[in-house]
Parts: C-alpha cells; sequence; structure tokens
C-alpha cells in the first residue's frame, strides 16, 4: 500500500511496516495504532506494509516460475491462491510458509524424502516464532532449519531476513535503503534484517517482543520503543 | 570376486584386531530394519552376534533407541532370534533419568509414549526442562509447540536430546529422526541441546565403563557415521560402518551404485574373529 505525496527532497522517503505483532495480533489492533498510521500516512512519506501475503509470497512464485518447479505448498490455505496456476503435479521443489496445519509428522517426512532426492528446498520466511493470542508459537524457521539438517542442504530464503527481500522491495518504491525505516517486532528478522539492508530498524515491544532482544543483533536497533505509536511518533519527530 | 562391505577409515587395524577386548553393536540397521511389528532380522546378524558371544570378547549393545522401554525392544530382539539381555543394552533414556537426578530437573516430555514408563518416578510437574525423544507420529505441531513454550519460558532453557539422528530406516522408506526436532527447537529458543545418547563421549564411556575395558581396546559397529562410527572415533575406539540400514540409502542415492546388502553380518563377524 502506497501514501501520496512522496516528496523527493526529504532525507526518509519510505516506511515498511511489519503486520502481525506491530500493528496487530490476530485480530485486535495494537492500542493506538490505526490513530498512528493516519498520522504517518498524512506526512510525505511512503508506508508499506511487509508481510509474506504481498510480498514473500510473490517473490516465491516468481522463483518458481523461473525455475518451473512444480511445488508441495506448505503454506496456510489463505496464501493457497497467491500460487494459482502454478503446477502442483507429481511436485519436484518444497516451499514452507507459516503453516501450522501442515507440520505434522506425516507431511514433513515427504517435504523431507522429497529434499533428499533432490528437490529445492524454498522458505517463505525464517521467523523462529510469532505472537497468538494465547502465546507464542513456533514459525516457519524451526521446520526449514530441521529439514536442513536432516537433508544437509540449505534452504533458499525468499522473504526476512534476507537482503534482497528489503532491497526489492525497495526498489518498488523507488527509494534507496538510506532513505527508509523498517518497524517490526521481530529484531532478527524486522530490525537486523532491514538494517543489513541498509535501513533504518525500529523494534517495537509488542508482538513477539521479549526483554533483551534488542540486544540480540548488532549493531543494537536505530531504536527500541514501546509500541507502533511510539515508533511513528520518532519518524516524525526526528526523521523527516 | 571380493566386496568390500564394511568401510574402514583408518589404517593400523591389524594392531587394533591383537588388542580389542571389547565390541558395541548399535542395534537399528546393523542387526535388523525396523518396521510394520518387530521389523526385520539383517540376514547373518543372529549368527553373527551368537558367533561374538561365543568369543572371548566383551559385548554390549549401544543404541539410541527411543521408541520403546528398554525392556520391550529388547523383547522384541529376542523375538526375532537375537541372544540378548536388558543388562547389555544402553539406551539413552536410563542415562537422561540419572542426568535429571543429578541436576534436579523436572523434564516436559516430548517422547514416545512407549518410551514413558522410563520416566515413572521422575518428578515431571512444574517443568523446568524439555526431553526430546524419536516422537514419531506425535511430533505434532501442538506438542512441538508445548515444548517450545516450556522452553522458551525459562530464563536459562535445558533442553536434553535422546540422540541427534537426523533419520532412520524403517521398512517403508526413511523417516525424520529427533536431530531434527532438537534442531527446530534450538532454533526456536536460541538454546543448545545437550545431546544424552550418541556420538556424546559421555554416553560411550558408561559403557565401556561396565565393560570394563579402554577405549582403544573397543570397537564399534554401526549404519550412521556420525553417530556410530565418527563418536566412537571421537573417543578413541574403532569405528566400522556397515552398508546396511540407513547407509545403503543414502549411498545409493549419491553414487547411484547398487551396494549390496547381503550376510553383512557373517562378513563383519570374519573380521572382528580373526583377530
Amino acid at each position: 500500500m502506497l501514501a501520496s505525496n512522496m516528496a523527493g527532497r526529504r532525507a526518509l522517503k519510505a516506511v515498511l511496516i511489519d503486520l502481525s505483532g506491530t500493528l496487530h495480533i490476530e485480530d485486535t489492533a495494537v492500542p493506538g495504532a490505526q490513530d498512528a498510521l493516519n498520522r504517518l500516512r498524512q506526512a510525505s512519506v511512503a508506508v508499506k506494509f511487509e508481510e509474506e501475503i504481498f510480498t514473500s509470497l510473490s517473490a516465491a512464485r516468481s522463483l518458481l516460475e523461473r525455475k518451473q518447479h512444480r511445488p508441495l505448498l506448505l503454506v496456510e490455505d489463505s496464501a493457497l491462491e497467491d500460487f494459482t496456476g502454478i503446477d502442483t503435479s507429481e511436485p519436484n521443489a518444497v516451499v514452507v510458509g507459516l503453516a501450522p496445519d501442515h507440520f505434522n509428522y506425516q507431511t514433513l517426512n515427504r517435504a523431507f524424502r522429497m529434499i533428499l532426492n533432490g528437490a529445492p528446498l524454498i522458505a517463505i520466511h525464517k521467523a523462529r516464532y510469532y505472537k497468538r493470542k494465547d502465546g507464542l508459537a513456533l514459525g516457519p524457521g524451526p521446520f526449514v532449519t530441521g529439514l536442513e539438517y536432516a537433508t544437509d542442504c540449505k534452504a533458499t530464503v525468499v522473504g526476512k531476513p534476507e537482503k534482497t527481500f528489503f532491497t526489492q522491495a525497495l526498489s518498488d518504491l523507488g527509494c534507496s535503503p538510506s532513505e527508509a525505516v523498517m518497524i517490526g517486532d521481530d529484531a532478527r528478522d524486522d530490525v537486523g534484517g532491514a538494517q543489513n539492508a541498509g535501513m533504518l530498524g525500529i523494534l517495537v515491544k509488542t508482538g513477539k517482543y521479549r526483554d533483551g532482544d534488542e540486544t540480540k543483533i548488532d549493531p543494537q536497533p536505530h531504536l527500541t520503543c514501546n509500541s507502533f505509536p511510539d515508533a511513528v511518533e520518532h519518524i516524525l519527530q526526528n526523521l523527516l | 570376486m571380493r566386496i568390500k562391505h564394511f568401510v574402514m577409515a583408518e589404517t593400523g587395524w591389524p594392531e587394533c584386531a591383537n588388542t580389542l577386548k571389547g565390541v558395541i553393536l548399535d542395534l537399528c540397521g546393523v542387526l535388523y530394519d525396523s518396521g510394520e511389528g518387530d521389523g526385520v532380522a539383517i540376514p547373518g546378524s543372529i549368527e553373527a552376534v551368537k558367533k561374538l558371544k561365543e568369543s572371548d570378547l566383551k559385548l554390549r549393545f549401544c543404541t539410541n533407541e527411543t521408541q520403546a522401554a528398554r525392556e520391550k525392544f529388547v523383547a522384541k530382539l529376542q523375538r526375532l532370534g537375537f541372544d540378548i539381555s536388558v543388562n547389555e543394552v544402553f539406551p539413552p533414556a536410563p542415562a537422561a533419568v540419572g542426568v535429571l537426578r543429578e541436576r534436579g530437573l523436572r523434564p516436559h516430555l516430548l517422547v514416545h509414549d512407549g518410551l514413558l514408563s522410563e520416566f515413572d518416578a521422575v518428578d515431571k510437574t512444574n517443568p523446568n526442562c524439555v526431553i526430546i525423544g524419536d516422537a514419531a507420529e506425535k511430533f505434532s505441531y501442538q506438542n512441538l509447540n508445548e515444548a517450545f513454550r516450556v522452553l522458551i519460558s525459562q530464563e536459562k532453557p535445558v533442553l536434553l536430546s535422546l540422540g541427534q539422528g537426523r533419520y532412520y530406516k524403517e521398512t517403508d522408506g526413511l523417516k525424520l529422526d529427533v536431530g531434527v526436532y532438537m534442531k527446530a527447537l534450538e532454533y526456536a529458543c536460541d538454546v543448545k541441546a545437550e545431546v544424552i545418547g550418541k556420538p556424546s563421549p559421555t554416553f560411550f564411556q558408561s559403557v565401556l565403563n561396565d565393560m570394563g575395558v579402554q577405549p582403544h581396546e573397543a570397537l564399534m559397529i554401526g549404519d550412521d557415521l556420525v553417530n556410530d562410527v565418527g563418536g566412537a572415533q571421537h573417543c578413541g575406539m574403532k569405528g566400522v560402518q556397515v552398508r546396511t540400514g540407513k547407509y545403503r540409502l543414502a549411498i545409493q542415492r549419491i553414487h547411484n551404485t547398487n551396494s549390496s546388502n547381503s550376510i553383512l553380518g557373517q562378513i563383519w563377524v570374519k573380521f572382528i574373529m580373526n583377530h
């Protein structure tokens, strides 16, 4: 999503925002997030939401198309429509996203045997865990890591924290990494990944955030703040 | 035609054979292939165990089997025709119980139902560590998540893993082993698991102590290059890799060869007996 009025002279041109854990947790908004988002949109800056629904999935899709792979798709049902038209018969590649329903022993064994027989392993992203209302829950990262260990191979990660993921998102917006900031609740994948790509990273203490997460990356986040509204306030005050 | 049925990673075998006092055998993939029911004995291996027992060599069985309590799978091996008794077999679960006692740990168990009885006498209230074994079908998202939540709620998570195997072979194909789920939890929680079982040196040492032999006087036979052969060699023992079990499928995959699985047992016993 793009807010209007991109102002060329500003130092900061784009704000990338993680959704789950930063703006909302399941169907509940983070308090003050909607207001803060409105204020950000009124400023002269592009706003883009980073979630697999929009970008990592399409990156996976274009990789499949380029290599003409027929994937076994371990993704949530809601993400399947992003792969409409892709041939999935006699699969010869494994795609892993956030898909708790598929992370059972039988399905993982099937994926494992395919990879052992030469099918490439493609990860939508490698998040360790995410925040649900009932607590933290395992993301795709642990299962991708397990399959890598089982098969002695390395997954191709198309989403966070890969550098190309961030640079692609920014080139879509027509700005350079030094002109962009990322806001997220995952210290390593959101903030560390963005900073590794040359952006600024702001860590919010909502969602999956746990005490001390900001010390898990080097360099540390540009800013660590309580929640999304504080991050927006900082941007409006100091970065524009 | 002479075919090499075992892999020798080092030279100096004649000297080894002269000083050999004890042999440690892996079970699954060396003596039998697991699968429906009791699985099947690998041809020649029943006789091979018998010959070893008739020799003056000490014999122990060292396994990362964690799907069943020790009594259960020893009974299974006996049904398959092996001369084997409970006190000759060293699996990880009893060793883990020792670690729990020593360190005052109360485990959350992510193990196969068949293994639960090994932990009957252990306090499992308000868990402060996770023990993971080869839980097979019990490796559901829900169960893994529960173990993850126990770990992530600890200031210093303790993860004890009964082995770290990547996969093993059943009669219907290769299956993911405990190591895969251990790695998943390690990644999720930024923790390094403590492995109990092969290739842990303490685990091998406890077997050597029981035999009363030095590492250089002992030989380990297994189908797993890392956990059996590598682990044993790391402890100063000799390692022999057999081309049965998981070895065969892996090598076929890599070289597309048709490695033979016939009478391997007889051949490795002949080899050892020539000492």
